[in-house]
């Protein structure tokens, strides 16, 4: 057989039809006709027959095009034209490629027949597609629960709102001991149905804020010794309630430190849900000991209990499992252990607990250790964290009586927010919806409406819209704020685009909806109801929403022009706190520990020429500063802002050392303060009337 | 006898090729089989007392793994532009695709068809958002290979719009 027929069999055989092309859309065949070529166009043609190719097939027709392109170019190498599939006369499908080349100056086509590979390749595809149909599906069905978990949620938070009002409301009567104690048993449950329901969203929310938490700087890394005792402080009232003594176990107070590569408020809940664990399974007469140890790169705390031990028929693991429960029951939903292990497990940590070998048992976990540099700060707590611990003057009138629309459809909480208002000197009145609040609003002013998220008809959202496009260019500004169930920077980041000034979350607290409320109309009516002043940054920090007033108006700008500028700040905390030495005495530890951080912040941001940072930085700690009145520090803080916000960083250094000075001053003044215990703090005599410092703007 | 070539355009599972053997065989196969290739079916129909020869390309549906020839969308006179409307992403995606096409190959007559409309209880598509497009220009069928609702008719009205001067 001659080598060119032996060379045809081959190719034959490998699938392939070869064809000269002659111009007009004729080839002529070079080699065999396969069976494959029978079967989709025909008999064999005769050897000097010319082939029609691109009448047979229409995709042919359209790929001789490229082709014929391509043989007039010129061009090396060849091209292809891709699957097609053509039927042959048993209607059996048959996968084809054509390629193009020129060889000898002849135009070639080269038809290959895929059938052999055809099916994996197809095989191939159809699981990635399945795949990622499936994984499409995945999603929606995970959507459609948290769409689901989050209206659950929703209804959940509403009686909660509700049970929360009637406690403050019933709080505030003259209750014989007995009532009372039902009360506080009655406060005490809902508390912890209102942690249930976080726990709940904390676990299916998805939520990335612990694994972001990790990844804040060092020096913001909590610290897991302060953790622990407050963890202490908290739950030793009711361990003692339940004859359970709640002790710190001994720890190695060596120079590396407690701190930690995690967030402090999940730390202190991790602690809560462990300590409730112990609760529940120590008996009365024991103790329970909260410890810590340190551990390579790590840091070991413990809670060990003198009860029973783990359940001989539950693996440990399992314990952390999500709605997993003790054998007893004694828990609730099973989520608190599933939370911690979570948390922990996003933080680079782990989680566990045994039976400890003189009888009861530990529950632990271990977090690495935050960077070394952080070692050597203060305490952890976030600025305005202590603030909050403080208990507010929830009975206290406020001074100014604000005119308040509640637009809320739960009529029982309209009612008791309404109310709370009302005790609180204010006057309220409630729509049930977001027309009828549009329509209160036309017919008479408000100094704030509140606007619940989830209404019939028109949402929160859409109101809070509406509003907004109503006094655009009229150079009104209603103070407005949203209630939501959720509470999730999500929802915060919508109230915002919506136009809210700030956000309250379900179940609205007492202390909380006075803040937000009162310091929102204060940033409208700078000057008014200054005694509130101390608390602006609690609400502000705590909704995530800086009021969107002009800066002339916002609450810290208001006290440059404050008449009470020339007062020193024991003067001012006294008039703010109503001359709560406790308070203020918090106020400034609260300070002394936390805004050496603040500062800390803005220097890097300076140093390392961040504007962004920068402004950030420096709007916190101008919240900070104006607790304590502290004008020319507020000024400093306010000017390093500007800078920031207008990326004016060549003026910082100037203007960074104007703030540390008039912080130093201010720090100075708080340590005594903070140093003067349990005796009435006095405002200082001054030393001698030094020349009048001028704002540092 | 008049020809037209019609190419079905849009991502992938989304009822291009169950569409193209509805109309062509009146037949439908509840398994999803994906499609890797350019498959050219011919049928006749008759408009307004004329036959034309539709010759249909099913052409396999865009994704990660296979990207569109422009060169399969030559000489066409129409497409249909399938969507899934129990997957929102895949009308997105379809007018993506559209824009490129009609920055390729120019303005020529299109249907979106709205396929799997039979899923009614999973419809993702919003009626504001129909509007939206029939304001925008696109004639729109519900279609349903499966049980065949306005398949043909989604065919003939994009043949009258081929034939329309």
């Amino acid at each position: 057989m001659p080598a060119h027929s032996i060379f045809e069999s081959f190719l034959a055989g490998q699938g392939y039809a070869l064809f000269e092309y002659l111009g007009d859309g004729d080839f002529h065949l070079l080699g065999e006709w396969p069976d494959w070529c029978a079967a989709i166009w025909g008999a064999q043609p005769n050897r000097d027959q010319l082939i029609g190719l691109a009448d047979k097939s229409a995709f042919l027709e359209n790929f001789l095009v490229d082709a014929e392109e391509f043989w007039r170019a010129h061009l090396p190498g060849s091209v292809n034209s891709g699957n097609w599939i053509e039927r042959g006369v048993d209607d059996k499908e048959i996968p084809l490629e054509a390629s193009a080349r020129s060889i000898d100056g002849k135009r070639i086509l080269l038809i290959q027949n895929l059938s052999e590979t055809f099916g994996q390749q197809q095989k191939w595809f159809q699981t990635a597609r399945n795949s990622l149909l499936e994984h499409e599906k995945l999603l929606k069905e995970i959507q459609k629960k948290e769409i689901l978990l989050h209206c659950i949620v929703h209804d959940l938070t509403q009686p909660l709102s509700a049970m929360n009002g009637v406690f403050h409301l019933l709080g505030g009567e003259n209750l014989p001991g007995a009532l009372r104690k039902y009360l506080k048993a009655g406060e005490r449950e809902a508390q912890r149905q209102e942690l249930m329901i976080r726990g709940i969203l904390e676990a299916f929310s998805g939520d990335l804020a612990a694994q972001q938490a990790r990844e804040t700087g060092a020096d913001e890394a909590p610290d897991l010794l302060a953790c622990a005792k407050q963890a202490l402080e908290e739950f030793s009232p009711a361990f003692r309630e339940r004859h359970i003594r709640l002790v710190l176990g001994p720890h190695a107070a060596g120079s590396r430190g407690w701190r930690v590569g995690g967030d402090a408020s999940r730390i202190d809940r991790i602690f809560g849900n462990l300590l409730e664990n112990a609760m529940r399974y120590a008996p009365p007469g024991t103790s329970v000991t909260i410890g810590l140890q340190d551990q390579d790169g790590f840091v070991f705390a413990f809670v060990d209990d003198e009860g029973p031990g783990l359940p001989p028929d539950q693996r440990p693991d399992q314990l952390f499992a999500l709605f997993s429960k003790g054998k007893s029951h004694a828990g609730k939903a099973g989520l608190g252990l599933y939370f911690c292990k979570i948390t922990v497990e996003r933080w680079g940590g782990a989680i566990g607990a045994e039976t400890r070998e003189r009888g009861g048992s530990r529950f632990w976990f271990r977090l690495p250790r935050a960077a070394q540099t952080a070692q050597g700060n203060a305490a952890a707590a976030a600025p305005g964290k202590s603030v909050n611990k403080e208990k507010p003057h929830t009975n206290k009138k406020a001074e100014k009586s604000l005119r308040i629309l509640v637009a809320e459809d739960t009529e029982l909480n309209r009612d008791l927010i309404i109310e709370l208002l009302k005790k609180r000197g204010h006057v309220a009145e409630g729509v049930a919806d977001g027309r009828q609040a549009l329509a209160a609003l036309e017919k008479q002013d408000f100094d704030v409406v509140l606007l619940d998220e989830e209404m019939p008809g028109i949402t929160g959202r859409q109101t809070a819209a509406a509003i907004r496009r109503r006094e655009a260019g009229t150079g009104k500004h209603q103070i407005v704020i949203g209630i939501s169930g959720h509470a999730t920077q999500d929802d915060e980041n919508r109230f915002r685009e919506a136009g809210m000034d700030a956000s309250l979350a379900k179940p609205v607290e007492v202390k909380t909806l006075y803040q937000a409320v009162e310091a929102a109309a204060r940033n409208l009516h700078p000057g008014a109801a200054d005694s509130q002043r101390a608390t602006d940054h609690n609400v502000v920090t705590a909704s995530g929403a800086a009021p969107r007033n002009t800066s002339a108006n916002s609450a810290a700008d208001a006290l440059g022009n404050s008449p009470a500028d020339s007062e020193d700040v024991v003067t001012h905390l006294r008039r703010t706190t109503g001359g709560n030495d406790k308070l203020i005495r918090s106020l400034a530890a609260a300070f002394l520990a936390d805004a050496p951080k603040a500062l800390s912040r803005i220097r890097r941001a300076v140093a390392k020429k961040n504007a962004a940072e920068l402004g950030s930085a420096a709007h916190l700690l101008k919240g900070s500063l104006a607790i304590f009145g502290a004008p020319n520090a507020v000024a400093a803080a306010r000017n390093l802002e500007a800078l920031g916000r207008t990326d004016r960083l060549r003026e910082a250094s100037q203007a960074l050392r104007a703030l540390e000075s008039e912080f130093a001053l201010l720090q100075h003044e708080l340590r005594a303060i903070h140093s003067v215990s349990r005796v009435k703090i006095e405002s200082r005599p001054k030393a001698k009337p030094g020349p009048k410092r001028k704002p540092a703007r | 006898m008049l020809q037209k070539k019609v190419c079905m355009l849009g991502s992938f599972s989304v009822g291009k090729s169950s569409l193209l053997r509805r109309f062509v065989e009146n037949m439908f196969d509840e398994q999803y089989h994906t499609s890797i290739g350019v498959k050219v079916d011919k049928k006749v129909v008759n408009v307004s007392g004329k036959d034309l020869a539709l010759v249909l390309w099913d052409i396999y549906g865009e994704d990660a793994f296979q990207k569109m020839r422009m060169s399969y969308l030559r000489g066409m006179h129409g497409y249909v532009l399938v969507v899934d409307g129990t997957r929102r992403q895949t009308l997105d995606d379809a007018l993506a695709l559209n824009e490129r096409v009609v920055s390729e190959i120019g303005k020529v007559p299109a249907l979106l068809a709205l396929n799997k409309f039979d899923l009614s209880d999973q419809w993702e598509i919003e009626q504001a958002r129909e509007t939206q497009l029939t304001a925008a220009g696109w004639t729109i069928a519900h279609t349903s290979a499966k049980t065949g609702d306005a398949v043909e008719k989604a065919f003939l009205h994009l043949a009258q719009l081929m034939l329309a001067p």
